[in-house]
């Protein structure tokens, strides 16, 4: 390709755009009241050219939302008629199919003009923690799950519409906080704007057509590169998702086909949409499908356009994977988690060394909880967890995180202080990583306590959950053993997972996330990693032996050699 | 004391240990630098003073205090070198240190490393207690229990016990009652315990932290004790000081008790510095850059005053990636660094283009122009390729520049493979590590709520003032100040810094609740225990405390500071709290909320002695022209002309107060180099400082 840039003015420019999204991403940190904002940075900013083609988002951006707006920001450029956008102006939609897939996700859009051109849009999605409606995964449409904002100006040259804002105070709970939440991300846009009208007066450009041309066109020659090394071929992947007791699994089938240098995937065969909150809109799908194909690919690479042009992804309308307006989207990541992995197991022959096995945090498990204290003051918290990480062909699963979405867990500390509860034990469950060459990641218990003395809570505490693998384990890869399965049990007996859950005073619960998948034969794993797994209590006496094939005499505490030897050596031959 | 006319600072750094000498009747300055000598840092100390006393006859007799900074707390950590160390905590939470927070700093990398726990699975022993989160005891701590896993933890042959239970930030009663046993059963035993290192609510970053502190104990015992004798040995009988992270200094006991407070003193120096220059020369805004070989560290100082986190990450394992690191909490200065030094690496990168850094060659074997055998350009190549650097002025001629060979490696891997000219690929490099760094000082000042149209910019280390132009302009700052050795004079820093300890209790209580009261005997204890440990460091004077409060609306994640200026919380209203609160709140963060209710997390001490004045020294007027100033003319890379140019070479040494000149120019001095562009003038002030004005 012809560059209009050399080689090193292009990388100071680009490195400039990209310090720009991150300048305008921390002025959010400043402005942002809501602490999923500023403290789990659940928020997106980023740019596009004239013609809606991505070209940089911040450093942190969170897969889920940078996906779907590269995507979705496109369209909505190319759907505006050249008369509708003006100076001044300033979008506001959180249209989930048109963006990141739930009415949380709000985006707000501006046009930037420089010497009366426009020159680009930069846009922001944030994830505000509440947006009206019902707030449960088993809603049965959109309608339910809270406000709808379309596509609409906010901002008309420079003048706000009142009646915008002013509709959006009245069908949320906490109105002083969306509201200002929405104008931090018309601060972060300004910054945005201003910043590049800056460089573009600095450099003496007169638009960033050509920088544009240039940065997408060398990322999309190096990521094609990267495509074109994988042997052409059409590999597959299913996966198949648990919901609540009583309906049937939904399967989502993937074939992706590698054709020279780009990377087709077809969703085909999947599920129809559900008629709960668990349905993913396509733009949400494909951010999960990207997750997977850039972090094969290479991780390290700046998003923008040309990371995305060798990728294509078809999902057939109306089922689970691409769903059809106004299905229930609240609970998306339920099933749109499950995208990444679904993309590795297909690659996963060709591919070896850049995938993981299945993960323990896919799905993100959250748990809500509310109740009234001993003198009825109200209580509300909620909770993200993971779970282990599937291992690789290099390195055990790490031990409990969020994959492939992201987030923090709350300190013990801070959720005793926020509740009447009690934690007994936050702790890493032995044996619960798939056994493998590479073990997969543990998972872990949080056991807890309703108490029923002088701080036993005033009527019941209700538990909601969004969560996964009770049923299905995550999947090992290349011999490598599945992880163990989640658990929730009431006072010792199994409670039901996908709802609604009352428990009182004097009731223990526990909750086991699920660990990750193995990767490789277990027998190949190195005896001294047994031991030193032994050791550490992360592997039993009995998982070592069961899952490992080592023997370790109990009384010396030292791995019996012969044994271990033949037992190793008997298995391989069968 | 009338003969205790000298201070010393003496700083430990991973290639050279640094000495700053000061008589503080004459305001003379001595500087010194030797090799550090990793074995026993001591000896390096022992002999860099020797080689100071054949210039200054009999100062170590005649010193006052020395003032002490090491590395060696966190390369003990960085390299795993720390005491066998246990952990005691309570019964289910014996995974706290490995879960950690749970986030992946890296989103999109599927291989991100973690940091192993400075404490394995197999050292930590749980105890069967329970304190609920107001500090009731749900669950006694049974003794015998306590007893048990302590006589088995020394049967591990443990050096070293961290103890932290949950919820003890708000009742200690069973770590004490565990710390007695221990000191019982092992008299010996190094213990550090939560409720003393950091009596903090999340469980997570007060484990890390006291595990930390356990960690390190022992051998920063064993160290500060050696380096004590060996100075009593020498003849000095004043005090000694070491510098903490917080940038204030404390006494060898303290520093012995909260080592991790300690963790790495050396970068804060340049900011006390630059916080000192920034009062001094009432500068509202000053941004302090210093560049090194490595590694470029940067900070915001507004109003004299640099910021101070709760938090700081050892040991990143994925270079400079946030989250990568063992997190620990104790006050450390607000810095930011990045992989940007005069040893970074240039390359083509993936795509095609140019990249600079962050991996470097370090100072072994270092640039290309080192000669030692480096052979990938690095950005000290192209600062002597574009004329900046003169090959025979390099530490003042100590060390020839190989100007040759950094053109041909220049030529080979970067200027051929890129297909540009030889001199577009130099000023690449140049101009490429200087927008990385712009790039990060300007997301650093947002974050702070500074304009970085408005600041002045202050350049420290030997690549400092080299690259200081460059990221003036990038950041559009109006102002540059070089102070006089800059190279190494961060050690400045040391003198002016106070001598502080900070004490912190979590005690969670909404404001409406709360009783004025208790808040008062709370941090009357606390400063009664900053007052203990702050007397340790200066016999009769007076005490000055600073109380501030972390507050935040209920339910929020994170705190706010508010300082409280009354000395008594029976003298102040609770509204007279929430608008100081929402005043600070508002500042940071364009807004408040005044109907939203607030809660108290923290409750802060600062103890300070008062400041020994430093009296900066004045310089000499050893010529009677600039004429007689200048060195030479030199050629160099103009990016306005974007050519090589004469550039007028100047002698920092001869240079007086009132001379004033334009640019180009180039200002030589042993340890740095300074360059300027044509269109910004320089002056010189009474004390030696270079003001360069930009346009």
């Amino acid at each position: 390709m012809a560059m209009k840039f050399d080689p090193i003015t292009l990388e100071i420019l680009w490195r400039r755009l990209i310090s720009i999204v991150d300048e305008a991403d921390s002025s959010v940190a400043r402005t942002a009241f809501s602490s999923l904002l500023r403290d789990a940075h659940d928020y997106t900013c980023m740019f596009t050219d004239r013609k809606g083609r991505e070209l940089a988002q911040g450093s942190f951006a969170t897969p889920g939302q940078s996906g779907a707006m590269a995507l979705g920001i496109k369209k909505i450029v190319s759907s505006l008629s050249k008369d509708s956008c003006k100076n001044g102006d300033i979008f506001i939609t959180n249209d989930p199919w048109a963006l990141a897939g739930h009415l949380n996700d709000v985006c707000v859009m501006s046009p930037i003009y420089y010497k009366d051109n426009l020159v680009a849009f930069t846009a922001c999605v944030f994830h505000h923690s509440d947006i009206g409606g019902r707030v449960s995964s088993d809603n049965h449409d959109v309608f339910e799950d809270g406000l709808f904002i379309p596509l609409v100006k906010l901002y008309n040259r420079g003048v706000l519409n009142e009646a915008v804002m002013e509709m959006i105070r009245w069908n949320v709970r906490t109105p002083d906080d969306v509201t200002g939440d929405i104008r931090s991300q018309i601060a972060a846009n300004h910054v945005c704007s201003e910043k590049i009208c800056q460089m573009l007066e600095e450099t003496g450009l007169e638009n960033i057509d050509d920088l544009a041309d240039d940065i997408i066109g060398l990322t999309e020659k190096s990521m094609r590169g990267e495509v074109a090394k994988i042997p052409d071929g059409l590999y597959r992947g299913e996966g198949i998702i648990e919901q609540r007791e009583g309906k049937g699994d939904v399967i989502i089938k993937a074939a992706v086909e590698i054709k020279k240098d780009n990377v087709i995937v077809d969703l085909d065969g999947s599920s129809p949409q559900v008629d709960w909150g668990g349905n993913v809109v396509f733009n949400f799908t494909y951010a999960y499908v990207f997750m997977a194909i850039k972090s094969m690919f290479d991780p390290q690479m700046p998003n923008n356009e040309g990371c995305a042009k060798p990728i294509t992804m078809k999902a057939p309308e109306g089922s689970v994977v691409n769903c059809r307006f106004p299905a229930a989207v609240a609970a998306r990541m339920q099933i749109g988690h499950f995208l990444t992995e679904i993309i590795y197991r297909a690659l996963a022959e060709v591919m070896p060394e850049n995938v993981i096995a299945g993960s323990g945090g896919t799905p993100a498990t959250m748990n809500v909880f509310y109740g009234k204290r001993n003198d009825t003051s109200p209580w509300h918290s909620v909770i993200i967890r993971g779970g282990g990480m599937g291992a690789s062909y290099k390195e055990d699963g790490h031990y409990v995180s969020i994959f492939p979405a992201n987030g923090a867990n709350t300190p013990v500390e801070i959720f005793e202080s926020d509740t009447p509860l009690i934690v007994e034990e936050r702790a890493l469950l032995p044996d619960s990583g798939g056994p493998g060459k590479f073990k997969g990641g543990l998972g872990r218990r949080v056991f807890f306590r309703v108490p029923d003395d002088d701080y036993a809570p005033s009527g019941p505490v209700n538990l909601g959950i969004q969560s996964g693998r009770f049923r299905y384990p995550a999947k090992g890869l290349f011999g490598g053993g599945d992880g163990s399965r989640a658990q929730f049990l009431v006072n010792n007996i199994a409670g039901d997972p996908y709802g609604l859950t009352q428990i009182k005073s004097g009731d223990i619960v526990i909750m086991d996330a699920a660990g990750g998948g193995g990767y490789g034969d277990p027998l190949e794993r190195d005896v001294g990693m047994v031991m030193r797994d032994f050791l550490n209590g992360y592997v039993t006496l009995r998982g070592a032996r069961e899952d490992y094939s080592v023997v370790i005499d109990p009384k010396t505490m030292e791995v019996d050699k012969a044994k271990t030897e033949s037992l190793r050596r008997s298995l391989r031959k069968a | 004391m009338s003969d205790k006319i000298y201070r010393l600072g003496c700083d430990i750094g991973g290639t050279f240990t640094d000495f700053v000498l000061l008589n503080d009747e004459t305001g003379k300055i001595h500087i010194n630098k030797c090799l550090t000598t990793p074995k026993d840092p001591s000896d390096a100390v022992e002999e860099g003073i020797k080689e100071l006393e054949k210039g200054v006859r009999g100062f170590v007799g005649k010193l006052n205090e020395v003032i002490h900074g090491t590395t060696l707390v966190i390369n003990s950590i960085i390299e795993r070198k720390g005491a066998k160390t246990g952990l005691i905590t309570t019964k289910g939470f014996r995974d706290v240190l490995e879960l950690g927070r749970e986030i992946r700093y890296a989103p999109y990398d599927i291989f991100s490393e973690y940091p192993e726990p400075l404490i394995p699975r197999f050292l930590r022993f749980e105890v069967d207690e329970r304190i609920r989160s107001d500090g009731k005891v749900i669950k006694p701590l049974d003794p015998k229990n306590v007893r048990d896993v302590v006589r088995q933890m020394i049967d591990m042959g443990i050096e070293s016990i961290a103890v932290c239970l949950i919820n003890s930030f708000e009742n200690p009663v069973h770590e004490r009652m565990i710390k007695e046993i221990i000191l019982e059963e092992a008299p010996e035993m190094s213990i550090s315990i939560s409720y003393e290192v950091l009596p903090q609510i999340r469980e997570y970053e007060r484990t890390s932290t006291t595990a930390t502190n356990a960690y390190v104990k022992p051998l920063t015992g064993r160290y500060l004790s050696r380096l004590s004798n060996r100075l009593k040995s020498i003849g000095f009988d004043g005090r000694l000081f070491i510098m903490l992270a917080s940038g204030g200094i404390t006494s060898v006991d303290t520093a012995v008790e909260f080592p991790v407070r300690v963790i790495e003193s050396g970068p804060t120096a340049a900011v006390i510095s630059g916080q000192y220059y920034g009062k001094q020369f009432n500068i509202p805004e000053m941004f302090v850059f210093d560049m090194g070989g490595t590694t470029a560290k940067s900070c915001l100082i507004q109003g004299g005053v640099a910021g101070v986190v709760p938090t700081f990450e050892v040991g990143r394992v994925q270079r400079f990636m946030k989250g990568s690191g063992l997190t620990i909490q104790v006050p450390v200065v607000d810095l930011m660094e990045i992989g940007a030094g005069g040893g970074s690496i240039a390359k083509v990168g993936k795509m095609g283009t140019l990249q600079v850094g962050p991996e470097s060659s370090g100072a072994d074997p270092g640039p290309i122009c080192y000669g030692k055998g480096g052979t990938m350009p690095a950005v000290t190549d192209a600062d002597l390729l574009l004329g900046y650097l003169d090959e025979n002025y390099f530490l003042g001629g100590e060390m020839k520049l190989d100007q040759e060979a950094a053109k041909k490696g220049v030529e080979e891997l970067i200027a051929g493979p890129l297909g540009v000219s030889l001199q577009r690929a130099v000023w690449g490099i140049h101009d490429l590590i200087n927008e990385t760094m712009a790039g990060a000082a300007k997301t650093h000042i947002a974050e702070k709520g500074g304009n970085p149209k408005l600041v002045t910019v202050i350049a420290f280390g030997g690549a400092g003032p080299v690259h200081a132009y460059g990221l003036a302009k990038k950041l559009g700052a109006p102002r540059l100040l070089i102070p006089p050795i800059p190279g190494v004079g961060s050690a400045l820093g040391f003198f002016t810094a106070p001598r502080a300890f900070d004490v912190l209790r979590s005690h969670k209580q909404s404001l409406e609740d709360v009783e004025f009261s208790d808040i008062e005997l709370i941090f009357q204890e606390m400063e009664a225990e900053a007052g203990g440990i702050i007397m340790k460091a200066g016999e009769k004077e007076t005490i000055i405390f600073e109380r501030s409060l972390d507050m935040r609306f209920i339910g929020q994640g994170s705190e706010t500071n508010v300082p409280i200026s009354v000395d008594n919380f029976t003298k102040i209203t609770r509204e007279e709290v929430r608008e100081l609160f929402d005043g600070i709140y508002k500042n940071l963060y364009g807004r408040t909320y005044p109907e939203s209710p607030v809660e108290l997390i923290n409750y802060k001490v600062r103890a300070r002695l008062p400041e020994h004045p430093l009296q900066l020294p004045k310089i000499e007027t050893k010529v009677s022209s600039l004429k007689e100033t200048i060195k030479g003319i030199r050629n160099a890379y103009s990016p306005v002309v974007g050519d090589f140019i004469p550039y007028t070479v100047y002698d920092r040494y001869l240079l007086f107060p009132g001379a004033q000149f334009n640019g180009p120019a180039i200002i030589e001095e042993r340890e740095s180099t300074a360059v300027v562009g044509e269109d910004a003038s320089i002056s010189v002030d009474d004390f030696g400082f270079l003001w360069i004005d930009l346009k």
